[in-house]
């Protein structure tokens, strides 16, 4: 009778138990090598990410303004925090357009109505390079392309700009 | 234009447009308690100052590593040596040297220098990365460009 009731032996009981604990100690240990083996794919990439810059859609004219923001960004062996600017301004279709305000010659900062011999154009300080209000290089001026454009996109009335995307040859 | 690799490699190919140095002296002094941390400031904020003037100049300048002199060393010897480094970089065609330092003990021997050299006052001690300290740098920073734009 007895031994009929006895559903679970000793030895039986025994193993279970064994391997239940062994089992929660594996799983332990392999948990946080496990999590970081796979930590690359659960983070958002950081390329293209869009940024608030801070400025609202409609403080936006036909003037182009300057605007500084910064993002996160990991360059091998630092993380760091890299300051980014752009020149905003409506076209003449109305649509938004920014601009970085690199140099494509050497790099140097180029700012919109920089000379006063120019009107109307950007100018680079360093080796007088000049473009036109849409950021296509002035023929005859150091530059060999024209300003790179950064994508962008509204969201609940404020500006957001994402990567820059280099232009073909004027 | 820095000091790595990178943008020497763009230096070289590009040397006709680059002709100016900028030349960090920076202080150190370890021997001072009273004296250390002043100048620990004074080199972290000509490292921020040097690198957004390098910034905004990128195609002009080169930014070459800081000059670092003992703050009480005799000042005359660190002179030749420094024109020693000016001596090799005229070796390229750099038409202008523009040192810059927080340290007024420079401004008389300014004219044994070999190149310009620009004394920032009025930075003691602060926060380099509260927002007044930024504010203020992006300023002045704004003022040296104009300067060295003024001798190009």
């Amino acid at each position: 009778m007895s031994e009929e009731k006895q559903q679970v032996s000793r030895r039986q009981f025994l193993n279970y138990t064994l391997t239940g604990v062994g089992g929660f100690m594996a799983a332990g240990l392999l948990i946080s090598p496990i999590r970081m083996a796979i930590d690359p794919v659960l983070k958002p990439s950081s390329a293209g990410e869009y940024a608030n810059v801070g400025l609202a859609v409609e403080d936006i004219t036909t003037e182009p303004q300057r605007v500084d923001w910064k993002i996160d960004q990991v360059d091998g062996w630092y993380e760091s925090k890299v300051s980014k600017s752009a020149w905003v301004f409506k076209d003449d279709n109305d649509e938004i357009m920014a601009l970085s305000p690199t140099c494509t010659h050497l790099g140097c900062v180029v700012s919109w109505e920089g000379n006063d011999d120019h009107p109307n154009q950007f100018y680079c300080p360093c080796h007088d390079g000049r473009y036109y209000k849409d950021g296509t290089n002035i023929e005859g001026t150091p530059p060999t392309r024209p300003l790179d454009l950064y994508d962008h996109k509204v969201e609940n009335g404020m500006l957001y700009l994402g990567k820059a995307n280099v232009r073909g040859e004027a | 234009m820095k000091w790595n690799e990178q943008d020497i490699e763009k230096y070289l190919s590009a040397k006709e447009y680059i002709d100016t140095v900028i030349f960090p002296l920076i202080p150190f002094e370890l021997s001072q308690d009273s004296t250390a941390g002043k100048n620990a400031f004074a080199s972290e904020v000509l490292a921020i100052f040097s690198s957004e003037i390098e910034k905004e100049l990128t195609g002009r300048v080169l930014l070459i590593p800081g000059y670092n002199y003992l703050k009480s060393t005799d000042k005359e010897q660190e002179v030749e040596r420094i024109n020693n480094w000016v001596n090799d970089i005229k070796q390229q065609p750099f038409q202008h040297i523009f040192f810059l330092s927080f340290d007024s003990t420079w401004k008389k021997l300014e004219n044994t220098l070999d190149g310009n050299f620009l004394w920032l006052p009025g930075f003691q001690s602060g926060d380099v990365h509260s927002e007044e300290m930024q504010v203020l740098i992006r300023e002045q920073v704004k003022q040296i460009v104009e300067l060295i734009r003024s001798y190009w």
